[in-house]
């Protein structure tokens, strides 16, 4: 990796090396853990010195060799990082750490421990419900988790270690809620997609290393003239993972910015903090468990209550959309997810009912996670920022 | 199919032309523009604005804008039905649902993915059974024991009318139980919107009576089909165009238009 470059450029750079900076560290000695969606807590990795990488696919590459193993009809997006690490493109991880985050990245764990074999493998098992004895549980399965990366590292992984850890993230993360900030302006300051390309490289860096980029970032970000150019729409996309950007560019093409995001390489894996509490565990599982907002966790207005009223359980369980809405104006939300997610698609009627009860246009679109089956997506995003305009 | 729509100031239709489309004639949209041009006795020039839509929008060089197939549809199926809610259009390469209020689209579901529900489904199906694509409708009205077609999947639903025919099947229970599919798929999809009365059918096969009938059964409405179903998009395109034009007029600024001439689009080159 170049000395030189620094903000923006050095993000290209990464990007189109992304392994680059973890081979050189572990060419020095350190180990890399890849990890899988954003469920396990990378405090517990960084405490121990190890480099959290986030496992990722690659829409831009065909998938050959994962068909062997899994089948088609399932996300397409877990094919693709599986297809990947079968072309050996994840050979550099010295382990992986996988979660219960769905039910098919729940089996591809089975798959990719078995056809990969890394030499260190564990497995999270997330409850789904976020309740008091859910909570419980999930501490349980921390301590578990603590216990393999002792034996696997052969250190003792102390609370003041990890204490550390979660400050470094938590400023990592108000860093990403700084950089966000950029977008409320109109024109932003920065556009969907470079956010997406920053948030990848620091998806792949020690977590020091990524919090110095994202303040080179907002630093050339906000001095900088010729930013972003206006566009007449500002919209806000939902939904599945989004790791690239030729979906976001083509809405910059047709008239739109992208100015907010509900995904997970996005605000979905930043924004809340960790708060640090007497056994540091309990509050990364009360951050990892309530606090991050994936339709994979079953969330209801009130615990226990039998019946419900249906407009007061949407708001409980979407009104921090709206409120995202409001802060960084947006005019118009795109509900996205591939095809096949099944946790992304039982939400959509829902959110489209509380959308339309506050009053915000949306439309819901299907990919294949695919760069080249973007194109019949073009007349119906056209066709939404048409309504939003007229 | 390449449809021209040439309407005047006052908002009535000077002339109106369905030409063909195809991998070739798909660079030729200025050919069928020529011709509509003729029979209203205009010259290019004379056409103060031209919008482009559907498939083809981008491959339009002498457009002076491009609007989705959907704003058009819905507007143009409002200028004749202004009652309308709900809209849907099944073309040859997708099918549409549309919601309009007060004249205007407020949300579509659309199928775009594959060949089911739409008028390529029936062009398939009807050469494997050796008929006319316009003769389905009639052929279907003489059926008394229509026939379910459980997929519909183009491919599958061949396999399916083959092994039908060979259980002694008559032609006119499988023509209609085609019919049933698509309305059934067109339908199901439209529901998403929930489907509110006035109605309307447009796209070639809203020409199809048997559809029309099997739409109707399913909607348990009244379902309207203007008198020419292929050009709804193309009179919606041409209203635009004149309230972009008589817009700019009354605000006292030039009409928004490009550098243009009626040739050919370059796109294959």
């Amino acid at each position: 990796m170049s000395e030189k470059s620094k903000g923006l450029s050095k993000v290209e750079e990464i990007c189109s090396q992304r392994s680059g900076r973890a081979k050189e560290l572990k060419d020095e000695g350190k180990k890399i853990m890849g990890y899988f969606c954003i469920y396990p807590p990378l405090e517990m990795l960084s405490a121990l010195d190890l480099l959290p990488y986030r496992i990722l696919g690659d829409m831009r590459e065909p998938i050959t060799k994962a068909d062997a193993c899994l089948p088609t009809v399932v996300c397409p997006f877990d094919r693709s990082a599986l297809d990947l690490g079968l072309k050996g493109k994840y050979d550099f991880l010295d382990g992986v750490v996988w979660a219960h985050v769905c039910e098919v990245g729940e089996k591809t764990a089975h798959v990719w421990r078995t056809y990969l074999n890394p030499a260190y493998f564990h497995f999270i098992d997330i409850p789904h419900t976020i309740h008091k004895p859910a909570q419980n549980q999930f501490v349980q399965q921390l301590k578990d988790f603590q216990k393999t990366l002792m034996s696997f590292t052969g250190k003792k992984l102390t609370s003041e270690m990890l204490a550390e850890a979660i400050n470094a993230h938590n400023e990592q993360r108000s860093l990403v809620r700084k950089l966000y900030d950029l977008r409320k302006p109109d024109p932003p300051l920065i556009s969907g997609s470079e956010v997406i390309k920053t948030l990848k490289a620091i998806m792949s860096l020690p977590v020091k290393e990524g919090s110095e980029l994202l303040r080179e970032v907002i630093s050339e970000v906000g001095e900088r003239k010729d930013g972003v150019p206006f566009r007449p729409v500002r919209l806000l996309i939902w939904g599945s993972i989004i790791d690239d950007t030729p979906l976001i560019e083509m809405m910059e093409e047709l008239g739109a910015n992208v100015v907010m995001d509900d995904t997970c390489v996005g605000s979905r894996a930043f924004f809340p903090d960790v708060k640090l509490t007497p056994d540091p565990l309990e509050g990364l599982a009360y951050r990892y468990l309530v606090d991050l907002k994936c339709p994979r966790t079953f969330k209801e207005s009130t615990y226990g209550e039998t019946k419900k009223d249906y407009l007061t359980d949407l708001r409980s369980r979407f009104s921090y959309i709206s409120d995202y809405a409001k802060e960084w104006k947006v005019s118009g939300v795109v509900l996205q997810s591939v095809r096949y997610c099944d946790i992304h698609g039982y939400e959509v009627p829902g959110l489209g009912d509380y959308l339309d009860s506050v009053g915000l246009p949306h439309t819901y679109i299907e990919h294949t996670y695919d760069e080249r089956s973007l194109a019949p997506l073009r007349t119906r995003i056209q066709a939404f920022l048409e309504i939003i305009r007229s | 199919m390449t449809k021209v729509v040439i309407m005047s100031d006052g908002g009535d239709i000077c002339s109106q032309v369905i030409g063909p489309t195809g991998a070739e004639h798909r660079r030729l949209a200025n050919r069928v523009m020529q011709e509509a041009l003729d029979r209203a006795k205009l010259s290019f020039p004379e056409i103060s604005y031209v919008v482009a839509t559907g498939y083809g929008r981008l491959n339009v060089p002498f457009a002076d804008s491009e609007i989705t197939e959907l704003t058009c549809h819905a507007k143009g199926v409002a200028s004749l039905f202004p009652e309308v809610k709900t809209a849907i259009d099944i073309g040859g390469q997708d099918a549409k649902g549309l919601k309009i209020k007060s004249g205007k689209l407020i949300d579509f579901v659309m199928n775009d993915k594959c060949a089911a529900g739409t008028g390529r489904f029936l062009e398939v199906t009807a050469a494997t059974l050796g008929l006319r694509l316009e003769d389905l409708g009639t052929i279907s009205a003489k059926s008394t024991h229509r026939v379910k077609i459980s997929s519909t999947c183009t491919i599958f639903a061949q396999q399916e009318i083959v092994s039908r025919l060979s259980e002694g099947v008559a032609v006119e229970d499988v023509v209609a139980g085609l019919h049933d599919a698509i309305a059934v798929r067109v339908v199901g999809m439209t529901r998403r919107l929930k489907i509110e009365p006035v109605v309307v059918l447009t796209g070639g096969v809203a020409k199809n009576t048997g559809v029309v009938k099997a739409v109707r059964e399913k909607i348990e409405h009244e379902v309207f089909v203007p008198p020419n179903p292929l050009l709804s998009g193309a009179i919606g395109g041409a209203i635009l165009g004149r309230d972009i034009v008589l817009g700019a007029l009354k605000e006292g600024k030039p009409i928004p238009k490009k550098e243009r001439a009626l040739e050919e689009v370059t796109f294959f080159n």
